[in-house]
C-alpha cells in the first residue's frame, strides 16, 4: 500500500471500465446530452426564426424562465397531445394483442408435420424484414379505394365495395394496424415457437392418457409454461411499438384529420412541420419520462432473464 | 411436445396466414414491372399486360430512357418523347433527378459505417458487462435506455445539437453514422453479450494460465471463438440502419440521401406520385435485406429479444 498507485491497463479493476468508455462516451454525447437540451429549450419558448440556439441557451438565463408555460399548455390546453397519447395506447394494445394471437396459432400449426416446413416458415418471416418505409408504402398502395383489397372484398361480397380506408378515420386507424400486425406478427411467431417448443413433453403427455381436452392443455400446461416468453415477447414488442412512426408517415401522415396520429407523427408535425421546436421539446420531455418510467415497469419481471442472460 | 395430426382446418389456416404474408409483398413486385397506366387503374391491374424493367431503369440508369426519348433536346423541355406508358414521363430535370444512386450511396456509407461503429463499441462493452459484470445492473439498463427512447423525441434536440453553431454536422456522412449508431449500439450490446455469456469464461482462463494478458484473453481467444455471433451480430444491426428512416429525414436536406428517404419523396408536381418507381425502388431496397435477414434467421430472435430468447 505504501507505493504510489500507478495507471496500469492491465490491471483487472481498470479493464471493465476502460472497455465501457467508448460506449458511455457515445451514450452520454448522443443520449444524455440532448435529453438534457432537450429539458433546457423546453423551458423557452424558441423558435428557429428568433436566432440560433445559443440565443435560446442564454434566453434561459437570462429572461425569466417561463415558468413551464410549455407543460402546463400541453396538459390543460392542448387536447391532441393527450388524444395522440392516448391513441398511441390503444394502438399499441390492439395491435399486441392481434399480433400475439396470430402468431401463438401460426406457431402452434408449425409445430405439426407437414410438407414444405422450411420454405413456409422461411415465408412467414419475409415480413419482418422489410423496412418500415416499404412496409408503408406497399400497404399505402394496397390500401388505395381502387386498389385490390377493396377488389378482394368485392368478391367476398359479391358487389363492388368502395371503401375510402385511408381517408375515413376508423378505416384508416384499422389500416394501420393491419400494416404494424402484417409487419411485426412474424416476430411474436418467432418467439411463440421456441416457447412452445421448449414447453416439457411430459407432462402433456400424462394429461392426454388421463383423458384432458385439448383446451385444459393448453390452459393449465403449456400457457403457465410459456409465462416467461409471452412476457418478454410484449415488453419487447411494447417497446418498439409505441415508438410507430414509419409506416404511419407513409400510410397516413397521422390523418385524415388527426385520426391516426400517434405521438410520434404528432412530436414530428409539431417541430418540423409548425417549426415550435421549444414547445415540441417539452411535449417530447414528457414522452421520455413516461417511456422510462413505464419500460422500467415493464422489464421488471424479466430483468434477471435478460441479465443472465439464460 | 407430442406429436398431433395435421388437419384439414389447419391446412386452412395455414394457408391463409401465408397469404397474408406474402401477399403484399408480390404484389410491389408486380407494381414494379407495371406499365405506367397501370399504375393506379380501376380495377386494379394484378399483372401487367406488358412487363416493363423501365420502373427499375428510371432509378438506376436514367440516361437509357434519356437516350431512348433522343436524348439531345435540352433540359426542361416538357413531356418531349414521353408516351404516356413511359415510367419517367415529364421534365428531362425531373428525370435525372430521380436517380437513387445518391440514395444508395449514402444508404451504403452509412449502414456500414454505423455497423462497424457500432459494433466495436458494442463488442467492448458486451465483454465489460459479461465478463466482468462492470456496473451490476445498472449498466447494460442504462445502455438499453437509448432503444426506449422514441427516436422523434430525441431527435427534436439532435436538429439544434447537428445543427449550425453547435457541432454542425447537419447534412454530413459524420452526423447520420454517429446517431445512427447511436441508437443501434444497445440491440449490438445486449446480442454480443448474449454470445459472450454462452461461451464459458474458463476457456479465457486457461489463456491467462498460459501467460496471456486480460486484453490479449479476450481479443484472441474470446473474439474468434464467437465469431459466427458477431457476424450474426454485424448483419442484423445492418439491416436496422439500413432501415433507418426517420434522422435520415430529419438530419439530411440534399448532400446526404438515404434510400429510405428517397422513397418517401418520390413524388413530383405535375405528375402526383411515381408508384412503380416507389415499387422498384423498394424492391431494389429490401433485396440485401432479405437476403441478410434468410443468413441470419436462426439469430433474429436473439438479436430482437435482446439476447433473453436464443432461438
Amino acid at each position: 500500500m505504501g507505493k504510489p498507485r500507478r495507471f496500469d491497463p492491465n490491471d483487472k479493476k481498470y479493464i471493465p471500465a476502460l472497455l465501457i468508455t467508448p460506449v458511455q462516451i457515445l451514450l452520454c454525447v448522443m443520449l444524455i446530452f440532448p435529453f438534457i437540451l432537450e429539458f433546457v429549450i423546453s423551458l423557452t419558448e424558441w423558435q428557429p426564426i428568433y436566432g440560433d440556439f445559443w440565443t435560446a441557451f442564454g434566453s434561459v438565463f437570462t429572461q425569466k424562465i417561463n415558468q413551464g408555460i410549455n407543460y402546463n399548455y400541453l396538459v390543460t390546453e392542448e387536447p391532441r397531445y393527450l388524444q395522440a397519447l392516448g391513441r398511441t395506447v390503444i394502438m399499441s394494445v390492439i395491435s399486441l394483442c392481434l399480433e400475439f394471437l396470430i402468431g401463438l396459432g401460426l406457431a402452434s400449426l408449425f409445430l405439426k408435420k407437414f410438407w414444405g416446413k422450411r420454405i413456409w416458415f422461411t415465408a412467414l418471416l419475409t415480413p419482418m424484414m422489410i423496412m418500415p418505409v416499404v412496409v408503408g408504402y406497399t400497404w399505402f398502395m394496397l390500401f388505395q379505394y381502387n386498389g385490390p383489397i377493396n377488389q378482394i372484398f368485392g368478391w367476398i361480397a359479391f358487389s363492388p365495395v368502395n371503401l375510402q380506408w385511408l381517408n375515413d378515420g376508423t378505416l384508416a386507424f384499422i389500416a394501420v394496424i393491419v400494416t404494424e400486425v402484417w409487419h411485426w406478427t412474424p416476430l411474436f411467431f418467432l418467439i411463440m415457437l421456441s416457447g412452445l417448443n421448449a414447453v416439457p413433453e411430459n407432462p402433456i403427455r400424462a394429461a392426454t392418457v388421463l383423458g384432458a381436452s385439448n383446451f385444459k392443455i393448453f390452459w393449465t400446461i403449456i400457457l403457465p409454461n410459456m409465462r416467461a416468453v409471452i412476457i418478454i415477447a410484449f415488453v419487447i414488442r411494447g417497446m418498439e411499438v409505441v415508438k410507430l412512426f414509419d409506416e404511419i408517415y407513409l400510410l397516413t401522415r397521422g390523418g385524415p384529420g388527426t385520426s391516426t396520429e400517434t405521438i410520434s407523427l404528432y412530436l414530428y408535425k409539431l417541430a418540423f412541420e409548425d417549426f415550435r421546436l421549444a414547445y415540441a421539446g417539452s411535449a417530447a420531455f414528457i414522452v421520455l419520462v413516461i417511456t422510462v418510467v413505464l419500460i422500467n415497469m415493464m422489464l421488471k419481471p424479466i430483468r434477471y432473464q435478460l441479465v443472465e442472460g439464460r | 411436445m407430442p406429436e398431433r395430426k395435421f388437419t384439414p382446418f389447419n391446412f386452412i389456416a395455414l394457408i391463409a396466414g401465408l397469404l397474408f404474408a406474402v401477399f403484399p409483398i408480390l404484389w410491389m413486385v408486380s407494381t414494379s414491372f407495371k406499365l405506367r397506366s397501370e399504375w393506379v387503374t380501376s380495377p386494379p391491374t394484378w399483372v401487367s399486360s406488358a412487363p416493363t424493367v423501365d420502373n427499375y431503369l428510371t432509378i438506376l440508369a436514367p440516361q437509357v430512357l434519356l437516350e431512348r426519348r433522343g436524348g439531345t433536346k435540352q433540359v426542361g423541355d416538357e413531356n418531349f418523347g414521353g408516351s404516356k406508358d413511359d415510367a419517367a414521363g415529364g421534365a428531362i430535370a425531373d428525370l435525372l433527378n430521380r436517380s437513387a444512386w445518391p440514395g444508395i450511396k449514402g444508404s451504403i456509407i452509412i449502414s456500414l459505417s454505423a455497423t462497424i461503429l457500432s459494433i466495436v463499441v458494442g463488442l467492448m462493452a458486451a465483454i465489460s458487462i459479461s465478463r466482468y459484470r462492470f456496473g451490476g445492473n445498472f449498466t447494460p439498463f442504462f445502455i438499453l435506455a437509448g432503444r426506449m427512447f422514441p427516436p422523434i423525441a430525441i431527435a427534436i434536440p439532435f436538429v439544434i445539437m447537428f445543427g449550425p453553431k453547435v457541432f454542425d454536422i447537419t447534412d454530413t456522412y459524420f452526423g447520420l453514422i454517429v446517431a445512427y449508431a447511436a441508437v443501434t449500439v444497445p440491440f449490438s450490446t445486449w446480442m454480443l453479450k448474449s454470445f459472450v455469456d454462452d461461451l464459458p469464461h474458463e476457456i479465457e482462463e486457461a489463456a491467462m494460465m498460459d501467460g496471456y494478458s486480460r486484453w490479449r484473453a479476450h481479443f484472441t481467444v474470446t473474439v474468434p471463438l464467437i465469431k459466427g455471433g458477431i457476424i450474426a451480430t454485424t448483419l442484423f444491426i445492418f439491416i436496422l440502419n439500413w432501415s433507418e428512416f426517420l434522422f435520415a429525414l430529419i438530419l439530411t436536406y440534399t448532400d446526404v440521401q438515404t434510400i429510405p428517404v428517397t422513397l418517401s419523396k418520390y413524388f413530383s408536381a405535375t405528375e402526383g406520385t411515381l408508384y412503380g418507381v416507389q415499387a422498384a425502388l423498394a424492391m431494389v431496397s429490401i433485396v440485401p435485406l432479405v437476403i441478410v435477414g434468410f443468413f441470419i434467421q436462426k439469430h433474429l430472435v436473439r438479436g430482437l429479444t435482446l439476447g433473453a430468447i436464443k432461438r
